[in-house]
């Protein structure tokens, strides 16, 4: 007869985590980035793009004519 | 090229008076997808009187035509009522001022696809609603629209869903 500590591992391998919501989408996307902007206010959102916009504009000033 | 401020720009039309709606990429972040892009595209009236509210804030910004930008070549009225792409760089950053988007939908035409939101700072901006970017970007099928398509179509799936 199988202990309780068995019982429990049958369990999860069986169904690891069944209230756990999926972290890709069959296609690939990270749904978990996603859910995170969904998260965010419209402003934040555009505050998010805007800080990782100026960034990169930042890098390529750094590296120009490289 | 400059910083670019998306915020800044939006609020010089805003406070300008012009009529227009966001599309493209920063119309997909604002709906929440985590998508990247460089550019404000917006699809303005072409009315007589919101392209004059639209040219005097395009100079209020510097705006010239992105691809001479040396020559300093201002888009005039007759270019802004037309129904084609007007790429510019201005002071907030790269703008394009489209005259319609996808077979040839106009603003008035994208108006019942739009919803109000605020971008920050109380500037309240229309801004086409995600599930129209998506049933345009699968209507033009070009490479760069099906590369992102997952990831809106995904958006759209987990908004509807209720997680934003």
């Amino acid at each position: 007869m199988p202990t309780h500590g068995v019982k429990l591992l049958q369990a999860w391998m069986t169904d690891p985590e069944p209230q756990s919501p999926a972290e890709y989408s069959e296609d690939g996307v990270d749904l978990t980035l996603i859910r995170w902007m969904l998260s965010l206010t419209p402003a934040e959102r555009l505050q998010f793009l805007q800080r990782q916009v100026n960034a990169i504009l930042a890098i390529r000033r750094l590296n120009a004519g490289q | 090229m400059p910083d670019s401020d998306f915020l800044a720009a939006l609020r010089a039309l805003r406070e300008g008076g012009v009529e227009f709606a966001v599309v493209g990429g920063l119309a997909a972040v604002l709906n929440g997808a985590p998508v990247s892009t460089f550019d404000l595209d917006i699809v303005p009236a072409r009315d007589e009187h919101n392209v004059a509210r639209l040219l005097r804030v395009l100079d209020s910004i510097d705006a010239v035509y992105r691809i001479q930008p040396l020559r300093r070549l201002k888009p005039a009225a007759s270019h802004l009522s037309s129904p084609g792409h007007h790429n510019l760089i201005t002071s907030c950053g790269p703008l394009d001022v489209l005259g319609t988007i996808g077979g040839g939908l106009t603003y008035e035409d994208l108006l019942p696809h739009t919803i109000e939101l605020e971008a920050g700072s109380g500037v309240r901006v229309r801004v086409l609603t995600l599930e129209k970017i998506v049933a345009l970007k699968e209507e033009l099928a070009g490479e760069k629209d099906l590369a992102v398509l997952p990831v809106l179509r995904r958006t759209l799936e987990q908004k509807q869903r209720g997680s934003g």
